[in-house]
């Protein structure tokens, strides 16, 4: 037997460790056929009998499950062993005593990498410290969520003020002399921004059909963000494709057979979103680690088969200026002026300086600004940017907000907040107080993941969509693992939890008494935390 | 021995008497063994309502012009209220068993939550009108009648009891029921002639079928008679003018398609990926068997000694031995590695699917 040395990498440096009970165990095997991280196997193991008087010890041999000791194989905690384990034999223990992002650093020389979301968790969630305690009784009546009739719809695009729309009188009809800008009346929450390539096929399938059904079958004007990593040009040249806001990202990736398939076009796409940068790891560009790189994405992106790294920046774009007047302008005239076209950033102390800029807009060409929190998701991430960068999206949407309010320009350029939202289980809150912060609408993709099937959580379960070895199916490209995702349940569940969020925003609604979105009502929020209360301007109470 | 009818003037020397005022004089009478009140009303509250005689064998009368608010509200069974002229809002507000007749219009939530008694009312009622009616069984069936036509959000909440709405007069109305009526119903009945619109998608509208005939039948008579508009008796009559709205039942609600029935239908034929992967949409287990596999063995005939330790081993039993040639059938392996686990001579070799399709 091999010496054991001290450097030598050990379960005990592992996040988790994998308890097994073999008294229980039946050995089906369908624990380690089940693994995906190939971080069990069975071994057969010695076991010795200790002597009865004058003969020698006697060995057996039994066979048992046993946790795999790599940096490559090693468990992360997804639990799927014990979800097919039919005797609750074997399960993955969080090791209180992880060394793991030590001992791989000291080993690989190379930064650590991570999928998911930030699990260090030190900000806290502001989110949860605000709560809408401005009720209407007898004031004014309150409505009923269950059955009145709310207009949730918000704009996407730009606003014109009054003065700007240049009003002429047409024989008694009043009509504007110049060409507005393109503007979709939507539902304030956009899905996606995942791309082909981060998330499976049948994920980015599912999410489609999901869109497509809420608008065409339950009337919900939702829009999903395609994510930078190309589009099929079966959904481009379908009448589908107006439900879709198409991205653009410093990687181009998938423009080509987007720009070649605008001929064949017959709806335009609901929007254009210029990706600048994201909450999970702000001023780094994307990245697709070559594992997920496969043939289907490589076609559609025009790549080989290679990790895939974006600038993180738009190469050709030195200035806010130069942003409008090139990526915008691009933008728009890519579908000749008739697609709102916006733009998002990840949060940052430099935000409101972009949104002031954006503000300024001589082109009436900038249709809404993103912004991306920390707390937002990634396919892929250098750990030191998940956990080390980012801003939170609380403060930086209200600063935004106010910015406009104080040149009395708010709504004109629609603000979208995203970024971790739904993260402690309601996301109706999450967008009910961000839009009464001054959010037109808010953005969400990786709750997507978890209502489709995503087992990871925000304290260090599983977390590893960078590996390929999603073992939901929903973050890899492996076909034995993407075919573990049911399409049709994932989408349904999409569609479910979209139709309980908008009962639960019209439940917020209801009490605040506003049947149209309350798009900067911060006078219905309240908090106990003081400093909460100074930051954002809301009543402080106790 | 029945009184004679008592004769209350309300306003006398531009002296107007308060509803309390009023209200005590009525139950002071009504104490006194008075049973028939004429009242000139000067839009006093409640008038009629929570009144019972004091021999509970007789009736109570009222009959009122210039009415204020809630007219006849809580009344009881053996009240008879009849309100000369229009009467503003609420006529018959929890109406507990009264008859209540309305010469003329009456303003908003007329009926509101009756839950007994019959309403009739020879001309239009406002907004929220038969709302939150009920039906408990212990008591007759509640019935609200209107000549003309209702206002917008009517019968929300509706749990029980019969609307009529006859649509007299009403040529140049789009929607007799006014918009958005019948939110959050959930039971009772509502029989309504002429056109409707905008109506909560929660109630199915349905034909006649002969016992709404026969009630609707009997009752316009009764109800022409209350009102004497017997005229128009012919008018009201056409049963092909006439429909019925129902709550739909919890299971019907749901008409929409599922999501799988969405994509197989109406979705991109073959899937928006169907140029680049041919995806059955076969859904695979944890522990899946053939192409589901993350791992496949591949045995070497090297130094297999023909032990069948794998053969015994395998919790598949998906190992075969024929002529010393060992394989896993496909179909029964899900890739655990027993086989290589338990094999002294490391004839067995798991490799990963991944690889071979990247």
């Amino acid at each position: 037997m091999a010496t054991i040395s001290i450097n030598q990498l050990h379960k005990d440096d592992l996040p988790w460790i994998i308890e097994y009970d073999e008294t229980k165990c039946i050995q089906c095997g369908k624990c380690s056929a089940s693994c995906s991280f190939n971080a069990i196997q069975p071994v057969v193991e010695k076991r010795r009998k200790p002597s009865q008087g004058l003969q020698k010890p006697t060995f057996e041999k039994i066979l048992v499950i046993k946790q795999n000791v790599s940096f490559e194989h090693h468990c992360v905690g997804c639990g799927m062993c014990s979800r097919v384990c039919p005797n609750g034999a074997i399960k993955a223990v969080r090791n209180p005593n992880d060394r793991y992002s030590v001992r791989y650093r000291a080993a690989k020389a190379d930064s650590l990498k991570k999928g998911g979301r930030s699990n260090l968790n030190t900000e806290g969630r502001t989110l949860d410290k605000i709560k809408i305690g401005r009720i209407s009784q007898m004031t004014d009546p309150s409505l009923d969520a269950a059955r009145h009739q709310f207009e949730l719809r918000t704009a996407f695009g730009r606003i014109l003020s009054a003065d700007k729309l240049s009003l002429v009188n047409n024989n008694g009809r009043m009509e504007t002399s110049i060409q507005l800008p393109p503007n979709r009346w939507i539902y304030p929450i956009i899905m996606g921004d995942m791309s082909i390539g981060a998330i499976s096929w049948r994920m980015w399938e599912a999410m489609a059909i999901a869109t497509a059904y809420l608008n065409e079958v339950m009337g919900i004007p939702v829009r999903m963000c395609t994510g930078e990593g190309g589009i099929p040009s079966r959904l481009l040249k379908s009448k589908y494709v107006k439900y879709m806001i198409l991205q653009i990202a410093s990687g181009h990736f998938g423009w080509n057979r987007i720009i070649q398939a605008m001929p064949d076009m017959i709806e335009d796409p609901a929007g254009i979103l210029i990706k600048i940068g994201q909450g999970a790891k702000p001023g780094d560009g994307g990245l697709l680690m070559a594992s997920k790189v496969a043939k289907y994405v490589q076609e559609i992106r025009g790549v080989p088969k290679a990790d895939l790294l974006s600038p993180p920046t738009h190469q050709g774009l030195y200035s806010i200026e130069e942003s409008v007047q090139k990526m915008f302008l691009s933008m728009n005239a890519a579908f000749n002026f008739k697609v709102p076209v916006a733009i998002k950033v990840a949060a940052s102390v430099t935000s409101v300086s972009v949104y002031n800029n954006l503000l300024r807009d001589p082109y009436n060409i900038v249709g809404g600004f993103f912004i991306d929190g920390l707390a937002a998701g990634t396919g892929a991430a250098h750990e030191i940017s998940l956990n080390h960068t980012g801003h939170p999206i609380t403060s930086k949407l209200r600063d935004c907000y106010l910015a406009a309010v104080h040149q009395g320009r708010q709504g004109e350029i629609p603000l979208f907040a995203g970024g971790g939202l739904g993260q402690t289980g309601s996301f109706a809150a999450d967008a009910f107080k961000l839009i009464c912060l001054g959010a037109n609408g808010v953005f969400t993709g990786r709750l997507l993941l978890e209502i489709a099937g995503c087992i990871g959580n925000d304290t260090g379960k599983c977390n590893a969509c960078n590996t390929g070895l999603c073992p939901a199916g929903l973050a890899t490209q492996d076909t034995c693992l993407t075919k573990r995702l049911d399409i049709d349940v994932a989408a349904q569940n999409i569609v479910n939890y979209f139709l309980a969020t908008d009962m639960e925003l019209k439940k917020l609604m209801g009490p605040v008494g506003n049947s149209t979105l309350p798009i900067g009502r911060s006078d219905a929020l309240i908090t106990v935390d003081k400093h909460v209360a100074n930051r954002l301007d809301i009543q402080y109470v106790c | 021995m029945q009184k004679e009818e008592i004769n209350i003037k309300t306003l006398e020397n531009n002296k107007r008497m308060s509803t309390q005022e009023l209200l005590q004089l009525i139950t002071s009478k009504i104490n006194e063994g008075y049973t028939n009140f004429r009242i000139e009303g000067c839009g006093q509250h409640n008038i009629g309502g929570s009144s019972w005689a004091k021999d509970r064998n007789e009736e109570l009368t009222f009959k009122i012009t210039n009415p204020g608010q809630r007219a006849g509200a809580m009344a009881l069974a053996g009240t008879n209220i009849y309100i000369e002229g229009s009467a503003p809002a609420d006529v018959g507000w929890l109406n507990s068993g009264a008859k209540i007749v309305v010469n003329g219009d009456c303003g908003d939530t007329a009926g509101h939550c009756a839950a007994g008694g019959k309403i009739y009312i020879s001309g239009r009622v406002g907004t929220r009108s038969g709302a939150l009616m009920k039906h408990d069984p212990k008591f007759e069936i509640p019935e609200l009648w209107v000549l003309k036509n209702t206002g917008s959000f009517g019968f929300e909440f509706m749990g029980g009891g019969i609307a009529v709405i006859c649509g007299y007069d009403c040529d140049d109305i789009n929607s007799v029921l006014g918009h958005r009526s019948c939110v959050g119903m959930v039971g009772g009945t509502i029989y309504v002639r002429g056109k409707i619109q905008d109506i909560a998608d929660c109630v199915d509208v349905q034909i006649l079928n002969d016992d709404d005939i026969n009630f609707l039948n009997n009752g316009i008579k009764i109800f022409l008679n209350e009102i004497n508009k017997n005229e128009l008796y012919n008018s009201l009559t056409i049963w092909s003018e006439w429909k019925k709205i129902v709550p739909l039942p919890k299971d019907k609600k749901d008409k929409n398609i599922s999501v799988k029935e969405f994509r197989q239908t109406k979705w991109v034929e073959g899937g928006i990926f169907g140029d680049f992967i041919q995806d059955d949409y076969k859904v695979y287990n944890l522990a899946a068997t053939d192409e589901g596999r993350l791992r496949i063995p591949k045995w070497n005939s090297d130094n297999c000694v023909d032990c069948k330790i794998c053969f015994n081993n395998c919790p598949q039993n998906a190992i075969e031995t024929e002529n010393k040639l060992y394989s896993s059938n496909n179909t029964k392996c899900i890739g655990c590695g027993i086989c290589e686990a338990v094999c002294p001579n490391h004839c067995w070799n798991m490799n990963s699917t991944r690889k071979e399709i990247s």
